[in-house]
């Protein structure tokens, strides 16, 4: 593990920084802000070191995680997007990218940049599956819209996903650059996360999404057979940064996936940085009480992590054993997808 | 160190299975008083833990979720407990096999003590 700057180095970069706010300084000072939980500084140290060097493609891509954490997903997409066009093969950008438009149902932006990630960096595990989730879902996407239109002839529209604007990954988009295009004007739906858009209680005749029970995995209900519990809010499953993978929670009628994936990114990286440091062996979870929930995030295999969210005030040992059943329900969905 | 601060280190490190007990200053990460363990450093400990808390209470607040209250770290070799409502926060590094309820009683009345 890699120790942090000193505070000479902190020193050094800032007077560096105060003489110019352009220098090459302003990254490792934000980085060090954003670390030290700083993110306000960070942010303000960025986006003004940005305004002298434009072209600084690491400086983007901080920028987009500070924006991330600080749970604004869209101005991180923007950075990212910016970052694309600077360095088309950038895999940070592509991936950043990838799950931001798989969150909102567009899948065919979802695939051509996942499939981008994937080229630049064929190991990533949450990039596989990603585009695991997505291939399942055109699957189902598929085998729906067959179903449809045997069941009502030709008059039918051919189905597309919830916030899907071609209603497939376009493998010949690849050599495109990044666009904007499909989140300029989101529609409502598309502006939910896929889990959440698959959550809608009322569906027209024409949704070609499969129905409860009807024996295919939806990513938003991995987490269902939880659900009766009274204590019990919402799942996650996640990669290390955060980005949801499966599951959904919502709170008071309301999604807090995306909110939630904020905090526990943040709190993952911090406390394996905190037991690596204190030497107290791998972690193996975390219990976060707030004043209005407790969350229990565990480590699964492949740098991912399932997040179980409950009421404020839930015996802790229900949260625990609840999470050990996320994590079977986890592993249980990832064997399913063939990955 | 006051009477309330000793008193409340006494009662934490005295819990079985308890290895370290700190009462840190969360905003510049270092101990106020300690109990601490065989080779326990405790301003690496008070430097880390009050990071890992004031990111997360940052984490949680951006999202909507309140204030933290308590941060509970399990590994491979023990727990690291923290918590706090103020500028004080309660650090409690424990045994895997320690009686985790316990300490957690012990860190609310500690918490309590401090506010």
């Amino acid at each position: 593990m890699r120790n942090g700057p000193g505070t000479a180095d902190l020193q050094r970069w800032s007077e560096e920084v105060a003489r110019d706010p352009g220098s090459p300084s302003f990254l490792p000072l934000a980085e060090a802000y954003r670390r030290m939980g700083k993110t306000e500084a960070a942010l303000r140290l960025c986006l003004r070191g940005l305004e002298r060097s434009p072209g600084s493609v690491d400086g983007h891509l901080l920028l987009a995680r500070i924006y991330l954490e600080l749970g604004d997903r869209e101005r991180a997409a923007d950075e990212w997007a910016v970052t694309a066009r600077l360095d088309p093969d950038n895999f940070d950008a592509h991936r950043g990218l990838g799950f931001f438009h798989l969150e909102r149902g567009e899948y065919s932006s979802a695939g051509r940049h996942l499939e981008r990630a994937a080229l630049a960096r064929p190991g990533d595990p949450a990039v596989q599956e990603a585009l695991s989730v997505l291939r399942r879902h055109q699957a189902r996407s598929s085998a729906a819209s067959r179903g449809a239109a045997a069941t009502n002839g030709a008059r039918s529209p051919e189905p597309t996903p919830p916030g899907t604007q071609n209603g497939a990954v376009a493998g010949s988009a690849l050599a495109q650059p990044a666009d904007r295009a499909e989140t300029a004007t989101p529609s409502a739906a598309a502006l939910q996360p896929a889990a959440e858009a698959a959550e809608e209680p009322e569906r027209s005749p024409a949704d070609a999404r499969p129905a409860r029970g009807a024996g295919v995995r939806d990513p938003a209900r991995v987490f269902e057979p939880l659900s009766t519990e009274a204590p019990f809010i919402g799942a996650l499953l996640l990669d290390e940064r955060g980005l949801v993978l499966a599951g959904s929670v919502r709170e008071g009628g309301m999604t807090r996936s995306e909110a939630l994936g904020a905090v526990v990114g943040p709190a993952a990286e911090e406390a394996a940085r905190t037991a690596a440091l204190l030497s107290i062996g791998a972690w193996r979870g975390i219990l976060i009480e707030t004043d209005r929930a407790l969350l229990h995030v565990a480590p699964l295999e492949r740098d991912l992590l399932v997040l179980v969210a409950a009421e404020r005030g839930t015996p802790v040992g229900w949260a625990l054993r609840t999470a050990e059943r996320a994590g079977d329900l986890a592993r249980q969905f990832l064997a399913e997808g063939g990955a | 160190m006051s009477d309330v601060v000793a008193s409340t280190l006494d009662r934490l490190s005295h819990v079985p299975g308890v290895r370290s007990a700190l009462i840190v200053d969360a905003e510049a990460g270092v101990p106020v008083a300690s109990e601490l363990g065989t080779g326990a450093s405790g301003t690496a400990v008070a430097a880390l833990t009050a990071s890992l808390f004031r990111r997360t209470d940052q984490a949680v607040r951006d999202a909507a979720l309140g204030g933290l209250g308590s941060f509970q770290l399990e590994t491979e070799e023990g727990h690291v407990v923290v918590a706090g409502r103020r500028e004080l926060i309660v650090v409690v590094i424990a045994d895997r096999d320690a009686q985790l309820g316990l300490i957690r009683l012990e860190i609310d009345r500690a918490v309590e003590a401090l506010q």
